[in-house]
């Protein structure tokens, strides 16, 4: 044995080689002979031992070399290419055991080799590992979570059970790896999962990846995948580990909020492009506060919604519409809509007539407005047109009318000057004539004086002085006078059941009452036929006799005829101003309005029911004064 | 001496018109709608027709329509005094376009009116 241990049967070149071959082990290494004593030890296994060599020379193994030695003997067995991790002290240490062979390498020597190298770093990150991991299983199985790890290099897939749940597939039928991986992944994402995984497995990020996949039953989800990579002690990425978790709910959500937030932006839109003005005004303890008004809005009012609020909506409003400020009030007071036409002010104190909408925002029907929407129209052009449209209206009015008129007196104005010319040579000779002609001149005259009475009390459109008479006589002697202006064959037949009933009336809107509807009878039929007049009394003492009829006594005329009826259509009309349906006939088309006036102004009441082909029946009420 | 067909709805101008004329010596024939005029003339001969413009049932401008669109060359006269929506001036030379001959304006002297069967007849 030489003073270092080694035995002698190698020479001394090769047993400096040898020394010098340890020496060279990155690991630290002893080498140790048949009876398991230290022949040699290199600087580091010297180091690791805190021996110098002399002490340890011919000494059994210690520290993790002897416990090392210990396991493998027990084991018993070849000891060749042992090799295994230990924690010794306070390290963790991969140990390796082999022969050390002749320098020629044709047979072992009597010599084992025993390395050490310290793994603890390595032994650390992996215990972490391990901790998080076990975290990691704790939390996924609270979050719904599946977990999952791949080693890259053989492909090896590790799935926890939830992963299988969620992808709908059984850990009996399905095998995790990525052929089969890819067919759950839907075919419109199999592209980008298989970028994203290229790029985990190349360890260049970490991934988070959302997706859909379709379960085998067909079912679509999405779920979120975060990978992070696992790298080895030299800085490689060999695995990778994550969680996947169904993201479908929240994805709906998220749609659902983009969808909300298109619609918003589209309603925005709306309201922004309405030719109205539009203002959003929200209930705030100190009153409504101007949260938005579109553009046309402040195109109307040169108001925005931060001047409005600094001079309050009085500005826009003025005081002195005490109407709509009623209105406002019970809008908001009674969270109620509403809507009305006021005088607003622009900014640059302009004015302008507008009609006004109000109309309540409640978060829940049963609470009061949270805020209010106005919308505000303009309506200078539209009272514009309607003046126009009125002038031009009451110009045709006056046309017809004027027309009408002159129709009826030039007619009446024919026989007075034909007749008077005539009567004056048949005065001596055939005085029967003469009568005839002067009654028809007599009558033309009349008729004449009640066209123009008609006409003025239509112009004037005054209220006679009414007085409390009773209606009775006064419509007798109407029908006796008016008959007298009617063709000679209609037939009046009166039916007077009442003798006394005091009414608030005039005694010439009587006469001129039945007398237009007289002659509207006889019109309807041609001059022929005979005309139905009754007077009755009418109590109504309850509501639901007639609905517009109040409960009391009402004082009833009748006139009916027999003649060509109204339609439904012209019925409407009848009581128009300048309404007629005589192309045909005579008449100003002031009749029934002046009827409808003037029953109007007694507070009667005016129905007309007909029946074409069978005949008008006028009947009007009169309040009666009891 | 003529005999004539008078349209004319309102009694007290068909009375003093057909007095004007049996006056003048001339036989008269009242029609009191356009309809009933057409009937008249297809009844009898007449030698010229004096008619209303506004009248029921049938109005002088369709009568006159009526009349002339059957090839009868008949004079007819025109008496009219306008319309509840027509001023005479408007239903005057409306007449004249369908073949009113003459067209007198209500109301006119008897002179008139025979001056004007006069000048047609």
């Amino acid at each position: 044995m030489t003073s270092d241990g080694l035995h002698t049967d190698l020479s001394g070149a090769d047993l400096a080689h040898v020394r010098g071959l340890i020496e060279s082990i990155p690991a630290s290494a002893v080498v140790i002979d048949k009876s398991d004593l230290v022949a040699f030890a290199n600087r580091k296994a010297l180091g690791l031992l805190s021996q110098p060599l002399q002490t340890v020379l011919g000494q059994p193994l210690a520290g993790v070399f002897g416990a090392f030695l210990r396991r493998v003997r027990t084991k018993g067995g070849p000891i060749e290419q042992i090799q295994f991790e230990m924690f010794y002290g306070t390290a963790w240490y991969v140990l390796q055991i082999f022969h050390l062979l002749t320098p020629d390498g044709s047979e072992p020597t009597e010599y084992v080799v025993i390395t050490a190298t310290d793994i603890s770093a390595r032994k650390r990150r992996e215990f972490d590992f391990l901790e998080i991991a076990a975290g990691l299983e704790e939390a996924t199985r609270i979050a719904q979570m599946g977990t999952f790890k791949i080693v890259w290099g053989p492909g090896q897939f590790e799935w926890s059970p939830h992963m299988y749940t969620l992808h709908g597939v059984s850990p009996d039928s399905y095998r995790p790896g990525f052929g089969s991986y890819s067919s759950l992944v839907h075919p419109d994402d199999r592209d980008y999962v298989t970028r994203r995984g290229e790029e985990l497995a190349r360890g260049e990020a970490s991934a988070n990846v959302e997706y859909r996949i379709v379960r085998p039953d067909g079912v679509v989800r999405w779920v979120r995948l975060d990978g992070r990579v696992l790298f080895d002690s030299d800085g490689a990425s060999y695995a990778s580990f994550g969680t996947c978790q169904d993201i479908t709910e929240s994805k709906r959500r998220e749609e659902e909020l983009r969808e909300l937030l298109k619609r918003n932006a589209i309603l925005y839109e709306a309201l922004e492009s309405s030719p109205n003005g539009v203002a959003v005004l929200t209930a705030e303890s100190d009153g409504l506060a101007v949260l938005y008004v579109n553009v046309a809005f402040e195109r109307l009012t040169q108001h925005n919604s931060f001047s409005l609020n600094a001079a309050g909506l009085r500005s826009l409003i003025p005081e002195s519409e005490v109407e709509s400020w009623g209105r406002i009030a019970q809008s908001i007071d009674q969270s109620v809509g509403g809507d009305f036409e006021a005088i607003c002010l622009r900014r640059d104190a302009s004015s302008f007539p507008a009609r006004i909408e109000i109309a309540p925002v409640r978060d829940h029907p049963a609470q009061a407005a949270s805020a209010f929407v106005v919308n505000l129209r303009d309506l200078t052009v539209e009272k514009q047109r309607a003046e126009i449209f009125l002038k031009s209206q009451k110009m045709e009015a006056l046309g017809q009318l004027s027309g009408g008129v002159a129709h009826e007196i030039n007619n009446l104005l024919q026989p007075v000057i034909a007749l008077s010319d005539l009567g004056v040579n048949v005065l001596q000779n055939d005085p029967q004539k003469a009568r005839q002609y002067f009654d028809v001149i007599g009558n033309s005259g009349r008729k004449a004086r009640e066209v123009v009475r008609q006409v003025l009390t239509f112009a004037r459109r005054d209220t006679p002085q009414l007085s409390s008479l009773n209606i009775v006589p006064l419509v007798v002697d109407s029908v006796d006078f008016a008959i007298k202006g009617l063709p000679p064959q209609i037939r009046v037949e009166s039916k007077i059941e009442i003798e006394h009933a005091m009414a608030l009336i005039s005694a010439t809107q009587v006469s001129q009452v039945v007398l237009n509807l007289l002659r509207n009878s006889s019109d309807a039929m041609n001059g022929v036929g005979h005309i139905d007049v009754a007077l009755q009394r009418y109590v109504v003492e309850s509501d639901a006799v007639i609905g517009d009829l109040a409960v009391g006594s009402w004082i009833k005329l009748i006139v009916q005829d027999h003649g060509c009826g109204i339609d439904s259509v012209t019925l409407s009309r009848v009581f128009e101003p300048f309404f007629t349906t005589k192309p045909v006939g005579r008449g100003t088309g002031l009749g029934l309005s002046v009827v409808y006036s003037i029953v109007g102004g007694w507070g009667g009441v005016i129905k007309l029911e007909s029946e074409v082909d069978k005949g008008t029946s006028a009947v009007i009420y009169i309040p009666e004064q009891t | 001496m003529a005999h004539i067909l008078l349209v004319e709805d309102s009694p007290e101008v068909s009375l003093s018109v057909r007095e004007i004329l049996s006056a003048a010596g001339h036989t008269v024939d009242e029609a009191a709608t356009g309809k009933q005029g057409l009937e008249r003339l297809k009844a009898s001969k007449f030698d010229a027709i004096v008619s209303d413009i506004w009248m029921p049932e049938m109005d002088g401008i369709s009568f006159l329509k009526e009349v002339r669109g059957a090839g009868n060359k008949i004079p007819i006269v025109v008496i009219s005094g306008g319309a509840p929506n027509a001023p005479l001036s408007y239903t005057a030379p409306l007449a004249s376009t369908f073949g009113a001959n003459v067209v007198l304006y209500k109301p006119f002297e008897k002179e008139e009116l025979l001056g004007a069967l006069k000048s047609v007849l």
